[in-house]
């Protein structure tokens, strides 16, 4: 591939090179399930044609399964295809439940008028139910409804070794893992139908948005160092003896029908204090405030839930020091900066902006001013870039919170539409016709799906997720049924910019081949690039 | 209305809890949530919410008005 690209202006010294591979040995040895030493990107080179490709843009929704928006998607491996074994859930002795629990706290979130009471959701059958069946709740696409936990070992255990049978097991909400929509009418389901819809596309970690805003940009497992000698002690999870599941408590209901589960400690961090559920950035915006007389653009570090900062090498330091332009486009950031949080709108997401957790981007530094960008709000700014045709080579866009999906404060439609809006000024900008837009979940939200993951490493991948693939070279009107998972982005990016392949790529890649699994794609399996 | 029932009642509404622990005196709980709200507990059944998200859970939670927030 013959391409040369400007110099970052910024963000690129030699010391920053020095320092990454620095920190990119430590983290091979912080993270080996599987050693591998490896820098380099595949010696058998990038795909041909890859270079086609210029401008990436990634937009990271939040927290919906495959099938609960695309379970009826014409041509997909839809609920139509699911087997008994998995349509079927269990309780938490393994025996087979007679109908649902009742989704605790009612289906619809606090407010919403009429409301879709708990009485209401009684009885239902054992299986998954369509929230906006006109014959059922009937319940549109504009109301936001009950959350669901969304947690690291919970989602291992709601999975069950690929069964899937345990959702509504291990879960908070009752019946609610078992929801899914029509969404046919959505604006986005006719971008897929245009495009592409990868239907073996899997979220990179088990659990949260936290974990896999991570897996998005570092395909690793933040870490606390000293943790059981720091302020987070209490939030050092306890695991049953597979290591994979937290360790039930003596007081937790025995059935699913008698109410929500109980664990013995179910925090943040793993016992060995990699942070796997929601922690806060180091770095304002952050929930936590500044420390009493401290740096006002610091998180008080003395708080149980402030995430020391991140040393990892992340895509955004390979794609620095290959010279490639790049940003993190958040959502009302710098409303939240100037205004603080509000909601509903724009309901600001701590958690969902993985680069402010990382001491390469800490306030102060050149790399945080070039690369951790405002997208205004409902992400004017970011579109503005899009029309003016002045996107860097790669951008990651967070939509702020009212209009991600996620459930329990946003609605589908709101977010759909808006993404689709998004697609719809990225068809029209001057960089459109070398661009590859990947519009994707950060995870399945706590909410079911029938497909088994791929086995791979200790920390994912986690259940299907939608992902759909837009670009003038995508294979138009086709379903992709290639196997992917969050980290696939990192590999497309890697490989077309020829950078240093990230650890847990690496490490993935292994683990997935060593269960005998195929090999996760690149995403080129959606593209016509010859 | 109890912990459990505050921490369902803010979860429902797609706040994660973060933190859960006993208070320093020991006298109730300190519940944590992901848009910065923290919520005090007391075992004599007093509720305060403070921090950045404060009034979003004071409302979640029916509080008459939350002290802190920013």
């Amino acid at each position: 591939m013959k391409r040369s690209y400007g110099p970052a202006p910024f963000s690129s010294t030699l010391a920053r090179f020095s320092s990454a591979l620095a920190r990119f040995s430590s983290a091979s040895a912080l993270c080996a399930a599987v050693s591998v030493p490896a820098l380099a990107a595949d010696p058998g080179g990038p795909p041909d044609g890859i270079d086609k490709i210029d401008t990436v843009v990634v937009i990271f929704a939040e927290n919906r399964a495959f099938d609960n928006l695309y379970g009826h998607f014409p041509g997909a491996d839809g609920i139509d295809k699911a087997g008994k074994e998995s349509l079927e859930q269990r309780d938490r002795d393994g025996s087979v439940l007679k109908e649902l629990p009742p989704v605790w706290d009612g289906l619809t979130a606090k407010g919403v008028t009429p409301p879709v009471t708990q009485a209401m959701t009684e009885h239902l059958p054992n299986g998954p139910f369509t929230v906006n069946d006109p014959k059922g709740f009937d319940v549109p696409l504009t109301t936001v409804t009950h959350d669901l936990w969304h947690r690291y070992y919970q989602n291992q255990m709601q999975i069950d070794g690929g069964k899937n049978d345990m959702f509504v097991a291990w879960a908070d909400s009752g019946a609610m893992a078992m929801s899914n929509w029509d969404a046919s009418k959505t604006a986005m389901w006719a971008v897929a139908q245009k495009y592409v819809l990868a239907d073996h596309f899997f979220m990179g970690g088990f659990g949260g948005s936290f974990f896999n805003h991570q897996w998005l940009i570092c395909a690793c497992a933040p870490y606390y160092p000293n943790a059981d000698k720091s302020p987070a002690k209490p939030t050092i999870s306890v695991t049953d003896d597979s290591g994979t599941a937290l360790k039930i408590a003596d007081n937790s209901p025995k059935s699913a029908m008698d109410g929500i589960p109980k664990f013995v400690s179910d925090g943040n961090l793993t016992p060995d204090f990699h942070a796997v559920n929601t922690m806060q950035p180091p770095y304002q915006p952050s929930g936590n405030e500044s420390a009493p007389g401290g740096d006002p653009r610091y998180a008080d570090p003395a708080k149980p839930t402030t995430l020391p900062p991140q040393t990892e090498p992340t895509i955004g330091d390979m794609l620095s020091l290959k010279h490639v332009s790049w940003a993190w486009y958040g959502g009302a950031w710098q409303y939240t900066l100037d205004h603080g949080n509000h909601e509903p709108t724009p309901n600001f997401q701590y958690h969902h902006q993985p680069f402010n957790y990382y001491a390469n981007f800490a306030p102060g530094t050149e790399a945080r001013r070039e690369h951790i960008r405002d997208a205004g709000l409902a992400g004017v700014s970011f579109i503005q870039a899009i029309d003016d045709g002045a996107l860097p080579q790669v951008s990651f866009y967070k939509p702020q919170g009212n209009l991600n999906e996620h459930s329990g404060y946003a609605d589908i439609e709101a977010g759909d539409r808006h993404i689709a809006d998004v697609v719809a000024h990225l068809e029209k900008s001057p960089q459109w016709p070398h661009m590859l837009v990947v519009v994707t979940y950060d995870e399945n939200g706590g909410i079911w799906d029938h497909v088994a993951p791929p086995k791979g490493d200790r920390w994912g991948p986690g259940t299907r997720i939608p992902a759909i693939i837009v670009s003038p070279f995508a294979k138009r009107g086709t379903v992709d049924h290639t196997p992917y998972d969050t980290t696939s982005i990192l590999r497309f990016i890697t490989e077309r910019f020829e950078l240093p392949e990230l650890h847990g790529i690496v490490v993935r890649d292994k683990a997935v081949a060593a269960h005998g699994e195929p090999p996760l794609g690149d995403l080129t399996g959606a593209l016509e690039l010859n | 209305m109890n912990v459990e029932k505050i921490i369902a009642l803010v979860t429902a509404a797609g706040i994660e809890l973060t933190d859960r622990r006993r208070n320093a005196k020991g006298d109730g709980w300190s519940l944590s949530f992901a848009n910065g709200a923290s919520v005090e507990v007391g075992d004599d059944g007093k509720i305060g919410a403070a921090g950045k998200g404060a009034e979003t859970v004071a409302r979640l939670l029916d509080l008459p008005a939350a002290p802190g927030g920013a």
